[in-house]
């Protein structure tokens, strides 16, 4: 039925079939991650972006499809072996009482020790790094109730940084967030990628998808209906028959920008 | 985390003086320096020794075993769960155990010594049909399905246990001991037929403290870090179960204790980390339950009163100003 995998890719993901009780919410979708990627993974409400990575991710049973990681079978790949192969930070994690944000990305490290084994040096050291990467060592005393939303998705990015997989993925980071904290999430996603991270990502402003992705995948009505560089793939007609949107995107000199026919669009 | 430590050592304080007053205090006063004495080995001999020892001891030990069992399941549970308000009742442990308990009490009134198998017994039956319930068909295993499931079968056998005490009214007086909760003086036979129940609900206990802060963090966060949410939840509920049957075997129902002495100790400690809560709330039960157990049959000597009311007596006040201070 599908292709071989190719194995020089990190992720190679082929006819992804998800059903939850009789609702079909992907019904073919492909993805790949090459080595030191920032993939996007963009699409209207709905369109099955979310579960899509998730199930790639592992989170989300698949009812079809193939999915390898570096070759491998999702299927072969038990749980603590997953969590060195790939991350992932949820779109809003829940914030529990009582817990300080170095105890939260101390948790996030977790799944390198034996069961009832001490954290090592390394391990310890994991911690302040990803602490450190992720910027969030100006409050890492603070519990995490009290932080904003942009403090809260550094400090999950810095969680999933401490399980020290070579793959990162997170489900709109930026959804919730201020201008002026998704520039700064932006900044650290692309970092990741200087730094040789391979970071997946699902987005919904196609302008930061612009600026921020080096392959953007677009998934409609359960599908994958394109794959490519940015500029390649939203194009205006695309997004006219995706979103329904008279709208084009731009770009100059490093900044990108939607526009929008807000109010006389005719959905094609 | 100084914090934490203070917590850590007024809770071992309060134990050691539990201890040795419930050692000491009781009809007969055995000096402090005596039963230190006897529990070093190097007693006086004579009746306060065999007091101590036979009778005292394995009571002192027993209302130990309970309140850490009950601490620690009332931790557990509420961590797997996320949820405040879970203890041994949502999972259905405490409706089945009173309902076997009384069943053996009304029933087989000539077999009470079948009283903490039967408590035993159908607390775990309890559990086992909510977990059945909870994780079949679609959303298995999710908190709503495993309270709803509980609540369910609380029901169930609560309306059993009613039905008996009303069909045989005339034996119900037996029943209200093990209803409100209680120890007894009966040396170390009840731990000796239970003490493996306790013994895995504690080990799967401790391996569940890190599976539990993964969860804490949601979800998607413990199934990246590779742990199964629904499998750490499952397991949270059998040792749960476990620990709240055999504890209802030997102290009746003492719910209330489950579920205070976590938030207590998460309030006092400022932390819900499963790391301090866990072994704190072992060690905050068996000092509630040891020195309640002693006020219990000392206040009104030698009349024993059930040490339930007492527990809460002592335990909902300083429950309620903690609360008022927590945010």
């Amino acid at each position: 039925m599908a292709a071989a995998p190719n194995t020089e890719l990190l992720l190679d993901a082929k006819g992804v079939e998800v059903k939850i009780g009789d609702t079909e919410i992907l019904t073919g979708a492909d993805l790949a991650l090459g080595q030191g990627e920032l993939v996007a993974v963009v699409g209207p409400n709905g369109a099955g972006k979310s579960t899509l990575v998730r199930a790639v991710a592992g989170l989300q049973s698949m009812s079809g499809g193939t999915v390898c990681w570096s070759g491998r079978s999702i299927n072969g790949i038990r749980g603590r072996e997953f969590s060195r192969l790939r991350a992932f930070v949820p779109q809003r994690m829940p914030v529990p009482a009582g817990v300080t944000v170095e105890e939260a990305v101390t948790i996030g490290r977790s799944s390198h020790l034996k069961m009832l084994g001490r954290m090592t040096r390394a391990d310890r050291e994991a911690v302040v790094a990803a602490i450190e990467r992720a910027g969030v060592s100006r409050f890492t005393g603070r519990a995490l109730t009290t932080l904003s939303g942009g403090e809260m998705q550094r400090v999950q990015i810095a969680i999933a940084l401490a399980q020290d997989a070579p793959v990162l993925i997170a489900d709109e980071p930026t959804s919730q967030l201020d201008l002026g904290a998704t520039i700064g999430v932006a900044g650290l996603l692309r970092g990741l990628v200087a730094d040789g991270l391979t970071v997946l990502l699902v987005v919904h402003d196609l302008a930061l998808a612009l600026a921020v992705a080096d392959t953007v995948v677009v998934v409609s009505e359960g599908k994958t209906v394109a794959t490519g560089t940015p500029s390649e793939v939203l194009t205006p007609e695309r997004l006219s028959s995706v979103w329904g949107a008279d709208a084009r995107l731009t770009e100059h000199e490093g900044r990108t920008a939607l526009h929008v026919a807000w109010l006389d669009a005719t959905p094609a | 985390m100084a914090r934490r430590v203070s917590v850590f050592a007024a809770l071992l304080v309060a134990l050691a003086l539990a201890t040795v007053a419930s050692l000491a205090l009781g009809a007969v006063k055995v000096p402090f320096s005596d039963v230190i004495d006897i529990l070093l080995g190097k007693g006086p001999g004579g009746p306060e020794q065999q007091i101590v020892e036979a009778l005292r001891l394995p009571r002192t030990v027993e209302a130990m075993v309970v309140g850490a069992a009950l601490g620690i399941a009332g931790a557990i549970l509420q961590g797997a769960l996320g949820n405040p308000l879970a203890s041994p009742d949502v999972i259905g442990v405490t409706g089945g155990a009173g309902f076997g308990a009384i069943l053996i009490i009304i029933l087989f009134p000539g077999s009470i010594a079948l009283l903490p198998v039967g408590a035993l017994f159908f607390g775990l039956l309890a559990a086992t049909l909510v977990f059945l319930f909870a994780w079949s068909g679609r959303n298995r295993g999710s908190v709503g399905k495993v309270i709803l499931a509980g609540i369910a079968m609380l029901s169930l056998f609560t309306a059993g246990t009613t039905g008996l005490l009303a069909a045989y009214p005339e034996r119900a007086p037996s029943a209200i001991f093990f209803i409100a909760g209680g120890l007894t003086s009966s040396g170390w036979e009840e731990l000796q037929t239970i003490w493996p129940y306790f013994a895995v609900g504690f080990i799967f206990a401790l391996l569940l403290i890190r599976p539990l802060d993964r969860l804490a963090l949601g979800d998607d966060v413990a199934a990246s870090l590779g742990s199964r949410p629904q499998l750490i939840r499952l397991a949270a509920g059998i040792a749960a179960a476990l620990l709240a049957a055999a504890s209802a075997a030997i102290a009746g129902l003492l719910g209330f204790l489950g579920l205070v002495v976590p938030h207590v100790v998460r309030m006092a400690g400022g932390s819900s980390s499963h790391t301090f809560v866990v072994p704190a709330s072992a060690i905050g039960g068996a000092a509630l339950l040891a020195g309640a157990d002693t006020l219990a049959r000392t206040l009104r000597a030698p009349i024993e009163m059930p040490v339930g009311p007492f527990m809460v007596i002592l335990g909902v006040p300083l429950f309620l100003w903690l609360l008022r201070k927590a945010v």
